[in-house]
């Protein structure tokens, strides 16, 4: 992770006519890399518009990289990258000449653009493909000549919105990849989805909104808690584990061959340990089982008021 | 890096770029710069370039063919042959309207059609730098457009003339006279062609409506003032949004405005006609700040 602040968002509120996008949201995001998590219309796309400034908060502030929004938007949009979600991209341009001039619009000497446009569309893949025109390319192609324009200005923080949409598996790891890649580039992204998985898969750390309101912020391995369940693998003798455990009056059942004990304190680990010699079991495998994002998501936002 | 058999793949990871950068000003001056890349169709198929550069050979022959005959005489015992003033020449540029209704929606309409707004906006540039680039790399083409014609006309008549010199010497007063009369009716053009296309993302519809209002507002123009009689027009012919400029182009040739034109004999023509040509100006300037006015208030 990166050291120093990314983000400081104090009492964000946005409001459109009949709508609250945003509800009195305070957080304070580490450099490194973020997932911004919600479902659709939870408020991730208005929060991007608002970090780039061309949309203004009803109340609060927000600082990105150590500069005020609000005093300063175009030295904020100096420092960012941009890839939104919906296509955005000339269509009859070729990848080489939009990045280029993107790279230019962000403020580099245009024959720094075309080297790095040429640099950037090679780092994401398209460096066969960057004379053609972006009509022609498939969604993953054109997914990763957006993040290349996102990248072109060597921006502090890339704000991805949804950069796994529309992909296949095989092109979303592949983005997945590339995206875990930026921060050891010392780019820090903050990437909205609805896909936990992906969150899961590549962010450090992780804020949760729902309706506009903060569900939770922190680190990921501090949010995948453990769940109290042991995971238990004795190939095909699951059934006698199962019968070993409930004489010693630990609950287990099996889930796939898999034997799942709940399990409270050391002294219940040490009878699950005994139970397993005593019978006799190959051990397999043994692990603690964490909850998932999506877990974390749906209890804490259904605790919402 | 690795290093196999025959070839070898070279992952050349990420440099960041540690050199100068602008910002509003470098922005702009790029966004400038591809808006004319992509109205004269370089980089684009050879379709592309083909109708502008048409557009500029169609306006230059008056020139050449001035400058062809001035060549022809030039031994002969008459009086220098002139098919074409300058102050005229200016007239033969309207024509780029056709290049207005054709070239300012194509770079106006795919930016928010192809919903690429967003991406120029999350730079460092604000709504009037996007309109500012627009018009001024529409209105740079067509004074280019306008300027080189007369240009040649200029060159190749002190060139064919009995003493360049002196020609030179007579014909000072065109040197600024042509720029500034181009220079009015290109910002003009461009004003109100991109102002038309912003409020479209269909090239087709901007570029109709683009022809439709300088057609419409000529032929109304020439029904309300009619046949000019005893040197008397009406004040109807400021409606004519294609002719406009044209009364400006008069007072800077001659000061005044021209007595076969159709504000002839109105009273203060000359001022209305200026301040007709402003408040046009300022009704496109208005439109197309609205229209890009992206940071919400």
């Amino acid at each position: 992770m990166l050291a120093g602040s990314l983000l400081r968002i104090d009492g964000l509120t946005k409001r459109y006519p009949g709508v609250i996008a945003l509800d009195d949201l305070s957080v304070d995001l580490p450099r490194g890399l973020v997932g911004l998590v919600g479902a659709n219309g939870a408020g991730k796309t208005t929060m991007f518009r608002l970090l780039l400034g061309i949309s203004k908060p009803t109340e609060g502030r927000i600082e990105v990289c150590g500069i005020d929004v609000a005093v300063d938007p175009i030295g904020v949009r100096s420092r960012l990258g941009y890839m939104p979600e919906h296509d955005c991209l000339p269509l009859d341009q070729t990848a080489a000449d939009v990045v280029s001039t993107f790279g230019e619009l962000s403020g580099l000497p245009a024959r720094a653009a075309r080297q790095r446009a040429s640099d950037i569309l090679d780092l994401v893949g398209l460096d066969e493909a960057r004379f053609r025109p972006i009509g022609g390319f498939s969604t993953g192609m054109r997914q990763r000549a957006k993040l290349a324009q996102a990248l072109v200005g060597d921006p502090e923080l890339v704000l991805l919105d949804e950069p796994t949409a529309g992909l296949d598996p095989l092109g979303r790891e592949e983005m997945l990849a590339l995206v875990g890649r930026l921060g050891t580039f010392g780019i820090s992204v903050i990437m909205a989805t609805h896909l936990l998985d992906d969150v899961q898969q590549v962010c450090e750390h992780v804020v949760m909104i729902d309706a506009g309101r903060l569900v939770v912020s922190g680190g990921t391995d501090s949010l995948l808690e453990r769940t109290g369940i042991v995971t238990v693998d004795v190939g095909v003798r699951g059934a006698e584990l199962v019968a070993g455990l409930a004489k010693v009056g630990l609950s287990a059942t099996t889930d796939d061959g898999l034997v799942e004990v709940t399990v409270e304190g050391n002294h219940q680990m040490d009878a699950l340990r005994d139970v397993i010699a005593e019978l006799g079991l190959p051990l397999y495998r043994l692990s603690t089982r964490l909850t998932s994002l999506d877990e974390v998501f749906l209890r804490l936002a259904g605790s919402e008021p | 890096m690795s290093v196999g058999g025959a070839g070898a793949v070279y992952d050349r990871g990420y440099r960041p770029y540690d050199g100068p950068r602008g910002l509003r000003g470098a922005a702009t001056y790029a966004l400038y710069k591809a808006s004319i890349r992509r109205a004269l169709g370089i980089r684009r198929s050879w379709r592309q370039k083909f109708a502008p550069f048409l557009l500029l050979g169609i306006v230059t022959v008056p020139a050449i063919v001035n400058v062809g005959i001035g060549y022809v005489t030039r031994d002969r015992v008459v009086d220098a042959v002139e098919i074409i003033t300058y102050r005229e020449y200016v007239g033969v540029s309207s024509a780029l309207l056709l290049f207005v209704a054709l070239v300012a929606p194509d770079v106006m309409c795919p930016d928010r059609r192809q919903r690429v707004l967003p991406l120029m906006f999350a730079r460092p540039l604000t709504g009037i730098d996007y309109v500012v680039s627009k018009v001024g790399a529409i209105a740079s083409i067509l004074f280019a457009f306008s300027f080189l014609p007369q240009v040649v006309l200029f060159v190749g008549n002190m060139l064919v003339s009995d003493s360049a010199a002196h020609y030179f010497s007579g014909h000072m007063d065109v040197l600024w006279k042509v720029p500034v009369s181009v220079g009015l009716l290109a910002i003009y053009y461009a004003v109100i062609g991109v102002a038309i296309a912003s409020l479209t993302d269909r090239r087709i519809v901007a570029g109709a409506a683009v022809i439709g209002l300088f057609l419409i507002t000529s032929i109304s123009s020439s029904i309300i003032v009619g046949d000019i009689v005893n040197g008397q027009g009406s004040i109807g012919g400021l409606i004519n949004v294609l002719g406009l400029p044209l009364f400006l182009r008069d007072l800077v040739f001659l000061g005044h405005v021209n007595p076969d034109s159709p504000l002839a004999g109105v009273d203060h023509g000359g001022p209305f006609a200026i301040a007709t040509y402003v408040a046009i100006l300022l009704l496109g300037a208005g439109v197309l700040l609205r229209r890009y006015r992206w940071v919400e208030r």
